[in-house]
């Protein structure tokens, strides 16, 4: 009889990081399907070559560092579909590839892989690129809600301004997504639909977008402007419920996640309000990110016994 | 100070400067220009030979004057001289390449404050003669010039399309600005020292296993 | 009704693992096998010294093992019989233990017994002796001497006496079945801890998946002075002496302290059980009731002798269902391992869980993505994955300053981490090897 020797425990919960990223996948799917529904092929396009060049990039450096593939985690995936939602569906087939690059051998991979990069690889790899291509990234086209987009119609939509800096859009657009933005963050609905998966799959808590979004309602309340319409413009709640709840650079007790979540809703609105950028969202979370590492280190939980003697 | 026994050879000093102690490679000094000059290669090659001029003048005045300047105040005697050679870098850029001299514009005075020259000063023209002090200025200077001319050239291709200012891409391409900001400077310096401490690495392994199978 | 619980913890039973299903509604069945194999170290302490030899003929609670230094507790035969060896063998513990194997002869022949009586009559001052000589220890798996928890040395008091029926761990419901069995031991045994130690207060701890448990224990415990019976959530590590005393009192062990630290003693379901026996009739801790479960044909709760064979008993319980993987005593959080089958139950094994060969192939560790699901788990308030990181970075001396020696080894980190790490299994190695070093400058 040969039996197996080991430390308990015996069992493991059934999530496992793979699972996880799953999960975080099906959350997004809403929005992909209606940013595919609002921007036609152009858009799928985009996300699929974005995905794909993330999970090459991801092989590739597996591969060549002799490594065990992580590709199965499906880590690489979630970043590649992240960094396409955040690309505005006129950008040019080649972006997404660069910012993979960017995002996957750069921030994650160059930093120590999954767990160890100190920036959200998506949003870095977006801010790469805005920083790069400002047109490119900046070019939002209206809806055209028809599958098939010719490239007049891209020329001559082209330029559109987002309700950040126009504001004529009805609560009712803002909220379905009848707007021009990028690809992942104009249909609120979806989003929303995606936050109560992850909430009711425990992948994340509350914490963090509720503590984001009110703070950005409040604080927009009190410069003067229209919280509704400052909470569903932009790339709030995208940035709010996928991008900074990322495990690997949010803090992780709900304290820390709330200062943190805090923290990315005031320097959205300082970015919107004071800032050269329309869209803060990307910049606000990727400057918690850093500040992550101190906020775990003095938001600890109170050791067991540690102080409290009963004399 | 008593003179170094066994003295370097001056083709080591020369040697030593650009390659096992190339100061922006291997001692990460005087990053600031490294970083904030390098936008194109003609700017790193300019920056690099005015710190050169400046590293020679300074290290030869220093090592003359060694025996003569207080242990005490040697730091401000440094900075002194220094400050000399740096005024005269920056009179002969304004009258002669003033484009030159606009794009680098602050960073020609902060010379003095270069991490490199000053430690060249204290590290070696303090302890050593006027000729193998100016040999170490050139090595260093050269080391030093190499390394902004490369972290020039690499930013300025992905950043700009060109090098030199020939242009290298053809008119398709659309250059990666984020090379030639802040934050490119940044990658592009850690991705350098990354690779050039792969090769240092594999060289260091291979004479090591080599020397193991001679002895 | 007031819920008890502490902070953090996990639910493995609400997750999957609901282990305890197969045997939480099967009565207790004795079982007496032909041989047992009574090892002389079930306890925390020196091992007892062997006083049979070979061809001896014993009765049943004779004395085989004589209690060796302060936490030493004596050692009765578990059957009548006459001893085929006294011999070193594998034991459920890391190594070889002397042990005493006595064939049964299955006439059940008890020495002289001799109790005390009623529980509430005894003579408080020959409680604590009558325990000390029935060689009980703690039966919850920890093992540790009972008389000496309940003598409390001079300068300390206690003011509770807490019994943990909280059975939080998967696959065991050994407690359960002698809480609705046999109630009144529990509450008897708890009365006599309390009259020894002169205590007002003692709460019967159950968790709130055994209602029906809460409802005997509480009629056995009608009218009883100062008995009380607190639900607890369902919830891992609710059993946990620390977790249990602060659930209850709201107080806190002092790190590295011992419970009578927060004026509290915590004895087991199946301890208090064992005490009434030895209070009122006399009898030595002889048998004991164990959950064999897993991938056995007929899961069950047996009545087991001490030094019964893990062979016997899953044999008595239909045999493998598939082939073994592991076996382990205790539930699947804590459960030691064992290396083979022909090991022998000891005074604190509560069960035997078996897995087969795909429960038993460990998982693929990847790497930590922070997601703090096992800060938020720690029981202690630890922060695992950087102890684990500390650990691994061979950091020991800071990993003591972050409370690594606070850590009670639950394995609650280590169930929910989604990278599969091994957190628990270093921090026992890293606690073994700053004990050693601290033992080796005495």
């Amino acid at each position: 009889m040969r039996l197996s020797l080991s430390s308990g425990p015996h069992i493991r919960a059934k999530s496992d990081t793979r699972l996880t990223m799953l999960d975080v996948l099906i959350a997004l799917l809403p929005t992909t399907a209606a940013g595919i529904y609002f921007f036609g092929t152009r858009a799928a396009l985009l996300l699929a070559v974005s995905v794909a060049s993330c999970v090459l990039f991801e092989a590739l450096w597996c591969a060549l560092g002799h490594r065990k593939s992580t590709v199965g985690d499906l880590s690489a995936a979630v970043t590649g579909l992240l960094l396409g939602l955040n690309l505005p569906s006129s950008a040019p087939w080649w972006l997404p590839v660069i910012g993979a690059a960017f995002a996957i051998l750069v921030i994650k991979q160059l930093f120590g892989g999954l767990g160890a990069n100190f920036l959200n690889p998506a949003l870095a790899a977006r801010a790469a690129l805005l920083s790069s291509w400002p047109a490119h990234m900046t070019t939002f086209l209206l809806p055209q809600r028809t599958l098939f987009v010719n490239t007049a119609a891209v020329a001559d939509a082209a330029t559109a301004a987002t309700p950040l800096t126009a504001k004529s859009s009805s609560y009712l657009d803002l909220f379905l997504g009848n707007i021009p933005g990028c690809i992942g963050e104009v249909c609120k609905a979806a989003l929303i639909l995606g936050l109560l998966y992850l909430l009711v799959r425990k992948v994340i808590g509350w914490q963090i977008p509720v503590v984001m979004v009110a703070t950005v309602a409040l604080l927009s309340w009190a410069l003067g402007e229209d919280p509704l319409q400052a909470v569903l413009s932009g790339g709030l709640l995208l940035g709010a419920i996928f991008m900074a709840t990322d495990y690997v650079t949010s803090p992780m007790l709900a304290v820390g996640e709330c200062i943190y979540a805090f923290g990315c809703g005031v320097i959205l609105v300082l970015i919107r309000k004071f800032g050269n950028y329309p869209e803060g969202c990307s910049y606000a979370i990727l400057i918690m990110n850093i500040i992550t590492p101190l906020i775990d280190k003095y938001c600890k939980r109170k050791v067991y016994g540690e102080v409290k003697k009963n004399a | 100070m008593p003179k170094d026994e066994n003295k370097p050879s001056l083709r080591g000093v020369f040697l030593n400067g650009i390659l096992n102690e190339n100061p922006t490679f291997r001692l990460v000094l005087g990053t600031c220009p490294t970083i904030a000059v390098t936008t194109s290669a003609i700017n790193g090659l300019g920056m690099g030979l005015a710190a050169t001029f400046v590293l020679i003048g300074s290290n030869m005045v220093i090592s003359a004057l060694r025996k003569v300047i207080p242990d005490k105040v040697r730091i401000p005697c440094f900075v002194l001289v220094i400050c000399t050679f740096v005024t005269i870098v920056q009179m002969l850029l304004h009258a002669f390449v003033p484009t030159l001299y606009a794009s680098l514009g602050l960073f020609i005075p902060l010379i003095v404050v270069n991490c490199i020259i000053l430690a060249r000063a204290e590290a070696f023209a303090s302890k050593n003669g006027v000729v193998a002090s100016a040999v170490d200025g050139l090595g260093m200077g050269l080391g030093f010039t190499l390394a902004m001319v490369l972290m020039g050239c690499v930013r300025e291709l992905f950043g700009n399309g060109t090098v030199f200012g020939l242009t290298v891409f053809g008119g398709a391409f659309e250059p990666m600005l984020l090379f030639v900001l802040a934050p490119g400077g940044f990658i592009v310096f850690g991705l350098l020292l990354g690779i050039i401490n792969a090769i240092s690495d594999k060289i260091a392994a291979r004479k090591a296993a080599e020397g193991g199978t001679k002895a | 009704m007031k819920k008890y619980t502490f902070k953090g913890g996990i639910h493995p039973l609400h997750d999957r693992h609901e282990g305890k299903t197969p045997t939480a509604d099967k009565p207790v069945r004795k079982f007496v096998s032909d041989t047992v194999c009574i090892p002389m170290d079930m306890h925390l302490g020196a091992p007892s010294k062997p006083c049979v030899k070979k061809g001896d003929h014993v009765l049943m609670g004779q004395l085989i093992g004589e209690p060796v230094g302060g936490l030493g507790v004596p050692v009765h035969a578990s059957v009548s019989g006459t001893v085929l060896e006294v011999a070193r063998r594998q034991n459920t513990g890391a190594g070889l233990s002397e042990c005493v194997t006595i064939q049964n002869d299955f006439k059940d022949e008890w020495v002289e017994l001799k109790g005390l009586g009623n529980v509430e009559t005894a003579p408080a001052d020959q409680i604590i002796p009558a325990i000390a000589a029935a060689g009980i220890c703690g039966m919850g798996g920890a093992c540790f001497p009972t008389a000496a928890k309940l003598r409390i040395p001079e300068g300390q008091s206690i003011d509770t006496i807490l019994v943990n029926g909280a059975e939080c761990e998967t696959f065991l419901t050994a407690d359960h079945r002698l809480m609705l069995e046999t109630p009144m031991r529990v509450v008897d045994g708890l009365r006599a801890a309390m009259r020894a130690t002169g205590v007002k207060r003692g709460v019967i701890c159950i968790e709130e998946n055994k209602m029906d448990a809460v409802a005997t224990i509480k009629k056995a415990a009608g009218g009883r002075e100062g008995v009380s019976v607190a639900v607890m959530k369902t919830k891992y590590p609710e059993g946990g002496e620390k977790q249990l005393i602060k659930a209850i009192t709201g107080r806190e062990v002092p790190s590295g302290g011992l419970p009578m630290h927060a004026h509290v003693v915590v004895l087991n379901a199946a301890t208090c059980a064992a005490i009434a026996d030895a209070v009122i009739d006399g009898k030595p801790l002889v048998e004991r009731i164990t959950t064999v479960t897993g991938c056995v044909r007929e899961p069950a709760n047996l009545s087991l002798r001490i030094g019964t064979i893990f062979m016997d008993a899953i044999g008595e319980c239909g045999g493998y269902s598939e082939p073994a993987g592991k076996i382990f005593t205790g539930g699947s959080m804590c459960g030691i391992c064992v290396p083979d089958d022909t090991v022998p139950v000891s005074k604190g094994n509560n069960g035997i869980v078996v897995l087969n060969e795909k429960e038993a192939t460990p998982p693929e560790t990847t790497a930590c993505i922070r997601c703090g699901r096992c800060v938020r788990a720690c029981p202690m308030g630890l922060n695992p994955y950087r102890l684990l990181n500390l650990c691994e970075a061979g950091d020991k001396a800071q990993a003591e300053k972050e409370h690594l020696l606070d850590c009670i080894f639950c394995g609650s980190c280590s169930y929910v981490c989604p990278a599969r790490r091994w957190m628990t299994a270093a921090f026992k190695n890293a606690k073994d090897e700053i004990m050693a070093a601290r033992r080796a400058k005495k």
